[in-house]
């Protein structure tokens, strides 16, 4: 989980409708009752908030599946690493408060303390399973809630930083590969089908990215007046719709473009066999392609859940950690080449 | 949330400002499919609803919000605007009539039918008080009060006798 290998559990694969949703994550957000919001909060306020979220973890016994970290050990350049691997947010490594955070050893559960809120805490899973993540996190919140007074009223539910987060505080969200619809040029009316009931629709890593490599992430927005099992009923009835299209101009492709497709796929594995100098991005939509050739059976040499390691692996912090070194980009971009090249020899 | 101007059926996504033949300015709020059918410009990025709405109120502080505070920690309610975040669980009872309609601007309601939480709060409070009653102690003690002293002491060996049983 802080090192580099093994990857996130939930980066298997192993997962439903693996070759179109590549996972699906429910995160909690909840106040502890009686301290200042982050805020409002002094340093010494901070500190105690990571103290007693630091006490729970451990009197819930999740010490024994995981790890958590101080604010010290939370340096920039682990922040970035854990950011790339979906654990973080940006905002909780720019941030100049005191903060916490534990994670599961296999990644499918993590929490920040003091990002926006005292607690953030999401499930991580592989493929289309919202009962699993909602399940994993649920449990989580109820083993902190026996341990920590939760900020909650009758009316708004459970009080957070931002009024858009109050109520259920959860946010549902599905990450898609979406090769099919963006080739076809049909990804902006399907999409627009989510934003229509009032969905997010997002890239990659979320606020303000762009699409890289066909991926989306689509989120609920309303947080009040609809129940748990709503909203991801909600998401999940899109995600639904979404997989569906992206099936049909996947097989529309291979009906009708078939040796285009080929091509694309091909020279994007061959590209990554043999460059000598691969920046991050550029390995990043290189491997999405070869996911999408992957998942169509086109390239049967590779399966999706080496695709999905390398997706992480190339990153910039991933891969010093895996080279063990620290690099400065131009050196980082020929390493990340031969990094690459090594492992799809295997 | 918001419901298009002209259907009144899905969530408004864009913001269209018209300008008519004799230059009055009017502004619509619309979806994204009247949008299209009306021919709104595509180029006009659609707004992401909760974003827009925190965005108009950060523009939109009233010398009022200045004067309106949270007791518990302080925040002003102009403060709130500007940081988009409340400083305390107190200040939604503080500001109630100020948010209650931001909050049914964002969500299209005012009322949590979700789950609850019980068993921390209960916790909580029983930590609270032996917290309260340790300071108690310590000041009797300070204050050379035994009396006092030998009753709080009782009072939390009785909670600590209730919690366990």
């Amino acid at each position: 989980m802080l090192a580099a290998e093994p990857v996130g559990r939930w980066l298997g694969a192993a997962g439903p409708e693996s070759d179109i949703v590549v996972s699906c994550r429910v995160r909690l957000a909840r106040n502890i009752a009686d301290a200042p919001f982050v805020s409002m909060a002094k340093p010494t306020d901070q500190s105690r908030v990571v103290d007693t979220v630091r006490w729970a973890v451990q009197d819930a016994k999740l010490l024994e599946q995981g790890r958590f970290l101080d604010d010290e050990q939370l340096t920039e350049e682990r922040g970035r690493f854990l950011l790339e691997r979906h654990l973080v947010s940006p905002d909780f490594v720019s941030t100049k408060v005191r903060r916490g955070f534990y994670v599961a050893s296999d990644e499918s559960l993590s929490l920040m303390v003091n990002e926006e809120d005292h607690l953030r805490f999401q499930a991580l899973v592989s493929g289309f399973d919202f009962a699993l993540a909602y399940d994993t996190v649920a449990r989580l919140d109820s083993l902190l809630d026996d341990q920590i007074g939760y900020a909650f009223s009758e009316q708004f539910g459970f009080l957070t930083a931002c009024p858009s987060n109050l109520g259920t505080g959860m946010r549902a969200s599905v990450l898609v590969h979406l090769p099919g619809l963006v080739l076809t040029r049909e990804i902006e009316k399907v999409l627009r089908g989510a934003v229509h009931v009032g969905l997010l629709v997002r890239g990659l890593y979320g606020e303000g990215s762009d699409t890289k490599g066909y991926f989306f992430q689509i989120s609920n927005q309303k947080t009040l007046g609809v129940s748990e099992a709503e909203i991801i009923e909600t998401v999940s009835a899109s995600c639904r719709q979404v997989i569906d299209y992206e099936r049909k101009a996947r097989e529309y492709l291979v009906e009708n473009l078939r040796n285009e497709v080929e091509d694309k796929v091909f020279r994007s594995l061959a590209m990554l066999r043999s460059a000598r100098i691969l920046p991050s991005d550029e390995a990043t939509n290189l491997l999405a392609t070869v996911r999408f050739g992957v998942s169509m059976g086109i390239i049967n040499e590779l399966s999706l859940a080496q695709v999905s390691r390398l997706l992480i692996l190339v990153r910039p912090e991933n891969l010093q950690a895996t080279l063990g070194e620290k690099l400065a980009t131009p050196e980082r971009d020929v390493r990340r080449a031969a990094f690459v090249r090594e492992t799809l020899v295997n | 949330m918001k419901k298009c101007d002209i259907c009144g059926k899905f969530e408004a996504q864009m913001k269209v400002r018209q300008v008519d033949k004799d230059g009055k300015q009017s502004e619509v709020e619309v979806c994204v499919e009247c949008a299209r059918q009306r021919g709104f410009s595509e180029a006009e990025k659609v707004k992401i609803h909760v974003a827009e709405v925190l965005s108009e109120m950060k523009q939109d502080v009233k010398d009022d919000d200045r004067k309106v505070l949270c007791p518990s920690c302080g925040m002003s309610y102009a403060d709130f605007k500007r940081l988009g975040r409340l400083g305390c669980a107190q200040c939604y009872d503080s500001f109630r009539e100020r948010l209650e309609p931001l909050v049914r601007r964002l969500h299209g309601a005012v009322q949590h039918v979700g789950k609850s939480t019980t068993t921390g709060r209960k916790h909580a409070q029983e930590r609270m008080n032996r917290q309260r009653l340790t300071e108690e102690l310590d000041q009797a003690i300070k204050n050379e009060d035994y009396e006092k002293a030998a009753a709080v002491r009782d009072q939390m060996r009785r909670l600590e006798t209730n919690a366990r049983g």
